[in-house]
């Protein structure tokens, strides 16, 4: 039998091809995961092992300090609720009133706001998106003065115009409230909810590490 | 250093000063690239997908609601929660603030093991339900200095040790004054009053 050459074949594979697909990959993934909305303050979330998803909601934010913000869904909700509180609440916000197209427009840019809307709101308004978030002072809840009470009505009044909800999957109210702010200024907002007839709302967390979940499953 | 410059010339002197002209190969050796892509996809993937915000469901009562439970002291055990992650306990032997105790969030050894031993004791004189397991009713009171966080991981440890009946009330003066003095109560003061 003649002798067989087997051939030395290179054992390098071409990872050009596989560079390929992982950069795809890698440019989908950055493009896909969205940005971090942007706040007037950081809230430092705690830890919870509960897994519950929230979408759409509308979002209480309480600092650290305890002052409050609030956060709508989408631009057109907050258009909405800004014309709501016009209109079922002009006595007590006459500021609110007779904003311009653009001073609306550029309330609806910013996501998260927080201001009191007896001042001069017109002229915060006239500002760019981002110089309004950062002049958020906080949204008054003070007994006398609760207009987050106000807020939160007016942004069920516009999800019950945009969305058109049943009574059971009406929008959620969220409260997101910083770990190290005072329990005070969260039981504030809780009372304001309840004052308003919410009697069921989320809190939201971030996901405790598996330790404690894991150490509780064991126990049971 | 001598003698690496000494080397670099006798391996020149080796091929007779020739230049030859080597075939460099255009194929560059993509392995660490596709490793650090991947590292990166494996990055992107967790951060997104840990960073999603979580949320937890409470309840609050309607304030008109009268319907009115009748509910034994030996199935409340009261729990307050004040500054420094302190957990302010009592109401594990007879309901008593004369034995406020004191512990912490920690795993195991804080309030979890206080609230998993009274569900038991509450489970042997009361009995077990068909609804909630056990009868257990937990109080959880907000004292002076108690930070959100708090009130998050007590709402947690309900869930983790299954506890069905909870509410958050407002505290009384008098269990605010007992954890500032340190958990005892203050001479003369009635008890009963808070636990009635």
């Amino acid at each position: 039998m003649p002798k067989v050459k087997i051939p030395r074949k290179s054992t390098s594979v071409d990872m050009t091809a596989m560079c390929d697909v992982s950069f795809l990959l890698l440019t989908f993934f950055i493009l896909t995961s969205k940005f971090k909305p942007t706040e007037p303050v950081a809230i430092d979330l705690p830890n919870s092992r509960s897994e519950i998803q929230v979408n759409d909601a509308i979002k209480i934010s309480v600092d650290k300090n305890g002052k409050a913000y609030i956060n709508y869904p989408s631009a057109t909700f907050r258009l909405k609720a800004l014309e709501k509180m016009a209109e079922y609440y002009k006595d007590k916000y006459p500021n609110l009133v007779n904003l311009t197209d653009k001073q609306k427009a550029n309330f609806a840019q910013v996501e998260t706001f927080g201001f009191n809307a007896k001042t001069n709101v017109g002229e915060l308004l006239n500002k760019k998106p981002d110089e309004i978030s950062a002049e958020s002072t906080g949204i008054p809840i003070d007994s006398a003065d609760n207009q987050l009470g106000d807020w939160v009505m007016a942004g069920r009044y516009a999800d019950v115009d945009i969305n058109h909800p049943s009574a059971r999957n009406a929008i959620r109210i969220a409260i997101k409230g910083d770990k190290n702010t005072d329990v005070k200024a969260v039981q504030e907002v809780i009372k304001t909810l309840t004052e308003k007839d919410i009697h069921t709302f989320n809190l939201i967390t971030t996901l405790a590490g598996g330790s404690s979940a894991a150490a509780a499953e064991k126990k049971e | 250093m001598a003698e690496i410059d000494t080397s670099g010339g006798g391996g020149g002197g080796k091929h007779g000063g020739k230049v030859r002209g080597k075939k460099l190969s255009t194929k560059v050796d993509l392995t660490p690239m596709v490793d650090l892509a991947f590292l990166l996809i494996t990055f992107f993937m967790l951060t997104t997908s840990l960073n999603k915000p979580k949320a937890m469901d409470l309840s609050m009562p309607k304030k008109d609601d009268t319907k009115k439970q009748d509910v034994k002291e030996s199935q409340v055990l009261n729990v307050l929660l004040g500054k420094d992650d302190v957990v302010w306990y009592y109401g594990t032997e007879e309901g008593k603030m004369t034995d406020m105790k004191q512990t912490t969030f920690a795993g195991d050894q804080g309030i979890r093991e206080v609230l998993l031993k009274k569900q038991k004791q509450v489970e042997k004189m009361h009995g077990h339900d068909k609804e909630y397991g056990d009868k257990m009713i937990v109080l959880i009171k907000m004292a002076e200095g108690a930070k959100y966080k708090d009130m998050v991981d007590i709402l947690d440890e309900m869930d983790i040790t299954k506890t069905r009946i909870y509410a958050i009330q407002d505290i009384v003066p008098i269990e605010q004054e007992t954890i500032d003095n340190n958990g005892k109560v203050k001479a003369g003061e009635e008890i009963e009053k808070v636990t009635k």
